[in-house]
């Protein structure tokens, strides 16, 4: 077992490894430089002047020297300056980890809420008319894009209501410090809670099927009783693997929201910082993000081998 | 006047000028005014950004030496008073302008303000001291300045190389804040201090930018906002429903489309709104140095062939005006005359005559209906870039020119540019100041770091100098209005339409003018007051 | 056929698996037409997905024929109209026509979703078969390199990529391939390695085929069906991703029209005013990736039965 664990550590660090690496230069591939982005807003200015900020920068030296700096850094827990604010990129983050944390996790609750109860149904009636109907919206819930169903949520809230679950300012009352965060949730968890219900669905349908729960049935216990408290702990295998499975796309489904919604996050954050080339952010919210998915998905495998007997770790 | 169109159907210019500046009714102190704003200014440094979203959040905490009338819609010469300077006066034949600073003033780090101050910030322009400001987008505004002199903590002398009566007007733009000697560069970058009505408190990326009363400001009773407040806010669409749900009181000047406007006007009827040009001008960049436009025949036929009208229908609902090198009259000063316009190439209302000329002048070089020109049109990946360059594909395809698109992403694009490695390019130029000075050296001079098409021709610069020394307002007018269509005729860089945009503000808002011939100048913000 | 074939789940060809398929539908196999009716009728969501698709491609192919206005003519006096009359779909800010450019737009989309499988499944098809057939340090070391593709959100690698590239059709092809590679090189690597034991690959060898030949004349065939079911999954996400790239104004450059693009800045300007240009071009999205999804969903029923729900 703790052999298992060391190597998975060791595989974790040897991927972040080689993602520091792709990301590096990959950013580094990019025509066109940070110092040119820097001289957006003030236009044409002397080229004396960009070559002094590319040397303040340290975007002088070579590739391999600048990775360097960067890993050192890392290893120090010195993130290095935003070229953008000029402030250590460590203050620039640390802050947005809530607001985009409180939504994920909004998000994650939402969908297991609406996929997990509507996956049971789906599986107890399977073939039945409510069976198809939520296997298509479920179908429909993962072909929606969510910058459209947010735009479009948008677009339907201030028709109707004229509120506006936006950020612009602290919200005044506890129902918009709700809706600030559970519309863009609920926007961003639609896709997952389609994906769970699929898969409780098919886990249902599996441990309908099972030995143990038609002898259940056999001792006389009703049906509805053995449905949901057999079967439903079986759920939560599918929703543990979604949240495996969903961890990376759910990064996808923010950076678009918090775009739609104006929400100050990360993942708004990391789009913005990409447009400006800004490296020392981009570069660690990647290998935050990295950090994130790989770390999820070691803990999913934990948390599968500790629920599920069937599944040895190391198998 | 300034031709106005007001948010309240049928109210006259006066009665919204009466409306909007401070004096109609008492002012009131105290609350907090929210200004949305549109994006995140790339530092706090007024001098070292070339964008009016550095002057709408950052101009309160500063002062400059003189300051345009904040209450006068457009700004002239004549409207230039004083501020940080209590008086001014030119000597030494026009080689010397001399200001006698206001005393008691303080930063709002408590240190004292001297002339050493004004000495210390145009040296910064100048990049005469140690600490360099990053970008420096202006310093061709002081290229005139031999030195500057301070004598005594509370008198300083500018010393020019030869006249310039537009220097003035440079120093009155919200571009022109004095800096703290003692405040380094960076530091001024993201937590500035200034002298001005309002403090720096916060600044977070793509979130809000705070600033807070100065309760030491040197101006009795000002300002009368105890804070001021900007949520970023980067889709336009959200900041404006923002603003009707009065989430926000006033939105961020001059971001107000016409669209948008009827939908503010239906969902907050109270609101007041004012159409005004931003003297941003849309024009284009041409390659007179590569094949094809080396060829003048062929810039012409482009000159020609585009239909200013198709433009300000589509992009601006009608709200833009045609001009040359300056913003056109009515609000602009230095405009040329309407007639005079209309004389230049593409300017005619007759579009199938221009574009008939055209098609000659490209059958003159061997193009036509069965040997079409291919070239590119450059643009940046913005959308106001982006829109104007697809309506230009679209007219260039009738004098048989197959342009293709090629979008540029900002990191590409300036070093694109300096390398000359472009045919033809869509491009927004903003004009700080409506002062000829400002245009023709900033754009047009031979050596400009602006002047971004390199253009440079030694007969026109002469006549560039000759206009920048002349003191009688009306024999400078002609001959800006010479230069101006000399470079027109040469397409040096064809504008296409200066556009007009809205702003609007709850009606509970008072002491806000909106400026009619810039967008860079009016935000002190220290006359403004809420009626709550 | 060996169990441990048939343990790895995807020892079947495809030809094999329809007929049985087709069997159990009680088809006789004789009329390929009659077979098709008869698979169409088993799985009616499928059929509505590939009908979906077809729709699509078909707009996509003769989008001449089936448009009267120019996608990229602007017109000043038509700007922003309500649907209806001339404009279907109503017309954008510049006054071009909608209904125009989402037809248009099809082509795009699909050049995109088609060109980045197909790109991201020949590449992983070429890692997968070397990587399972090699083994060895090869093989772990091309392992590694795709737990960090993987490890990275498609939308992150991809947006990064492109940035790194710059705008345009087959950089945003490629940008949206890369992180594409590891899903089908891993599924092509665990059928080569469960194959490379089957008996009739060991009686190719003794019969003295060279091991590139076996890999592709035999191993590769094998393992068409899962990668199918694959492809048709990732043909989804890519006209997602393409479209969140394009939003985020890092795909598809004006004025070509992606529908992405079209719901990026002027349209999430004009929501309230025009709300037209936000609602079609959302729905064509959402429109053929759902059609891809039941489609895909059809296929993995049809051709890994281990998964039917």
């Amino acid at each position: 077992m703790s052999g298992y664990l060391l190597r998975r550590v060791g595989l974790m660090l040897l991927t972040l490894f080689g993602i520091s690496i792709i990301i590096f230069v990959l950013l580094r591939l990019v025509p066109g430089n940070m110092v040119d982005i820097l001289f957006d807003s003030a236009g044409m200015v002397d080229p004396a002047e960009k070559t002094r900020i590319a040397a303040e920068l340290g975007l002088d030296k070579s590739i391999p020297e600048q990775y360097l700096v960067w890993m050192n850094g890392l290893v120090h827990g010195d993130l290095g300056y935003s070229y953008v604010s000029e402030k250590p990129t460590i203050e620039e983050i640390l802050p947005r980890i809530p607001v985009t944390g409180r939504l994920a996790l909004s998000a994650i609750g939402f969908a297991v809420l609406l996929g997990v109860p509507f996956g049971v149904i789906s599986a107890v009636r399977q073939n039945s008319g409510v069976d198809y109907g939520l296997r298509v919206l479920s179908l429909a819930g993962l072909s929606i894009p969510s910058f459209w169903l947010g735009l479009m949520v948008l677009m339907a809230f201030s028709a109707l209501t004229g509120r506006l679950p936006v950020y612009t300012e602290a919200p005044a009352t506890v129902l918009d410090a709700v809706l600030l965060v559970a519309v863009p949730a609920m926007t961003v968890g639609f896709r997952s809670s389609a994906l769970i219900m699929r898969l409780t669905r098919s886990a249902m349908l599996e441990v309908l099927r099972q030995d143990y729960v038609r002898t259940a049935r056999a001792k006389g216990a009703g049906a509805g009783r053995v449905n949901f408290h057999h079967a439903l702990r079986n759920a939560l295998l599918p929703v543990i693997t979604v949240i495996g499975l969903e961890t990376a796309f759910l990064i996808g489904g923010l950076i678009v929201t918090e775009t739609v919604f104006n929400i100050p996050g990360l993942a708004r954050f990391l789009v913005e910082s990409i447009r400006n080339r800004d490296y020392p952010i981009v570069q660690n919210l990647v290998m935050l993000t990295a950090f994130i998915v790989v770390s999820i998905n070691f803990a999913v495998d934990l948390l599968y081998a500790a629920l599920d007997p069937r599944i040895r770790l190391g198998a | 006047m300034a031709m106005k169109q007001l948010g309240l159907g049928g109210l006259s210019l006066a009665l919204a000028l009466v409306g909007s500046v401070a004096g109609a009714q008492t002012p009131k102190s105290g609350g907090t005014l929210k200004i949305y704003q549109r994006d995140s200014p790339a530092s706090a440094s007024i001098h070292e950004e070339a964008t009016f979203s550095n002057n709408v959040p950052f101009m309160g905490i500063f002062n400059n030496l003189v300051i345009f009338d904040q209450h006068i819609a457009q700004n002239s010469p004549d409207t230039i008073r004083p501020e940080l300077a209590d008086s001014w006066a030119w000597g030494d034949g026009g080689k010397t302008l001399t200001f006698k600073l206001h005393p008691g003033v303080k930063w709002h780090d408590g240190k004292p303000f001297t002339a050493n101050d004004v000495k210390c910030t145009i040296d910064l322009l100048q990049g005469k001291l140690a600490d360099k400001f990053r970008k420096n987008p202006r310093k061709s505004w002081y290229d005139n300045v031999q030195a500057v002199v301070p004598n005594g903590d509370l008198e300083v002398a500018f010393k020019l190389d030869r006249p310039q009566p537009s220097l003035l007007s440079m120093l009155a733009s919200g571009y022109s804040p004095i800096y703290p000697c003692h405040v380094s560069t960076a530091k001024m970058r993201t937590s500035p201090i200034g002298t001005g009505p309002f403090k720096f408190v916060e600044f977070k990326q793509n979130e809000d930018i705070k600033l807070v009363r100065n309760p030491d400001y040197w101006r009795q009773g000002r300002p009368y906002l105890d804070a001021i407040e900007f949520p970023i806010i980067t889709n336009r669409a959200t900041a404006m429903l923002a603003f009707m749900s009065g989430k926000v009181d006033i939105t961020m000047p001059t971001e107000v489309t016409q669209a948008i406007r009827r939908d503010i006007m239906k969902q907050a009827p109270k609101s007041v709104c004012m159409t005004a040009p931003t003297n941003v001008g849309l024009n284009l960049i041409v390659n007179r140095n590569k094949p094809p436009f080396d060829n003048a025949d062929l810039r012409r036929a482009m000159a020609l062939t585009i239909d200013r009208k198709a433009f300000i229908d589509i992009l601006f609902e009608g709200e833009a005006d045609m001009g040359g090198a300056l913003l056109p009259q009515p609000e602009g000063i230095w405009g040329m005359p309407k007639d005079m316009l209309a004389t230049l190439p593409g300017y005619s209302p007759d579009v199938a005559a221009s574009r008939t000329a055209a098609k000659a002048l490209m059958a003159k070089t061997g193009y036509g209906p069965d040997k079409h020109l291919a070239i590119k049109v450059s643009t940046r990946n913005l959308a106001t870039y982006r829109d104007p360059a697809v309506i230009l594909l679209d007219q260039l395809k009738e004098i048989y020119i197959d342009a293709e698109l090629d979008v540029v992403e900002t990191s590409v694009w300036f070093g694109k540019i300096d390398r000359k490695d472009y045919t033809v390019g869509m491009n927004l130029t903003g004009n700080a100041v409506d002062d000829p000075d400002q245009s023709f050296y900033e754009n047009y001079a031979c050596g400009s770091e602006r002047n971004v098409t390199g253009y440079c021709s030694p007969e026109l610069q002469k006549q560039f100098d000759a206009q920048s020394q002349e003191t009688d307002m009306a024999k400078r007018k002609q001959m800006v209005w010479s230069i101006d269509a000399q470079l027109q005729n040469d397409v040096a860089r064809p504008t296409i339409v200066y556009g007009r945009a809205a702003t609007c503000w709850a009606p509970d808002v008072h002491g806000y003018t909106a400026m009619t011939n810039t967008s860079y100048n009016g935000y002190r913000f220290e006359d403004m007051w809420l009626d709550r | 056929m060996p169990r441990s074939i048939r343990a790895s789940g995807w020892g079947h060809s495809m030809a094999e698996t329809y007929g049985r398929e087709l069997r159990r539908a009680g088809a006789d196999a004789n009329s390929p037409v009659r077979r098709l009716v008869l698979l169409l009728r088993r799985y009616p969501l499928g059929a509505a997905g590939a009908f979906i698709l077809t729709v699509f491609v078909l707009a996509a192919i003769f989008a001449d024929a089936i448009t009267w206005l120019d996608p990229l003519r602007t017109n000043a006096p038509e700007k922003l109209m309500v649907p209806g009359g001339k404009h279907w779909f109503g017309s954008d800010v510049m006054g071009r026509d909608i209904y125009s450019r989402i037809v248009f737009g099809a082509r795009i989309s699909l050049a995109v979703s088609l060109g980045a499988t197909t790109l991201g499944s020949v590449l992983g098809v070429a890692v997968g078969l070397a990587s399972g057939y090699l083994g060895g340090t090869f093989d772990l070391c091309v392992q590694r390199v795709m737990d960090v593709l993987q490890a990275l959100p498609l939308l992150v690698l991809a947006l990064v990529t492109s940035a790194a590239l710059g705008p345009s059709l087959t950089n945003t092809v490629i940008a949206i391939a890369i992180p594409m590679i590891p899903a089908s090189a891993r599924v092509i690597r665990s059928n080569t390695l469960a194959l490379r034991e089957a008996a009739f690959i060991e009686a190719a060898q003794v019969q003295g085929m060279s091991e590139w030949r076996i890999a592709i004349r035999h191993i590769l065939p094998n393992t068409v069906a899962p990668l199918i079911v694959l492809a048709t999954a990732q043909l989804g996400s890519a006209i997602l991703t393409e479209a969140s790239l394009s939003f985020l104004g890092l795909g598809i450059p004006e004025p070509a029209p992606s529908w992405g693009r079209m719901l990026s800045e002027s349209a999430a300007e004009y929501m309230r005013t025009a709300p037209w240009l936000v609602i079609f071009p959302g729905a064509a999205i959402s429109l053929m990736v759902f059609g891809t999804n039941l489609l895909g969903d059809a296929l993995r029923d049809i051709l890994d039965p281990r998964q039917r729900g």
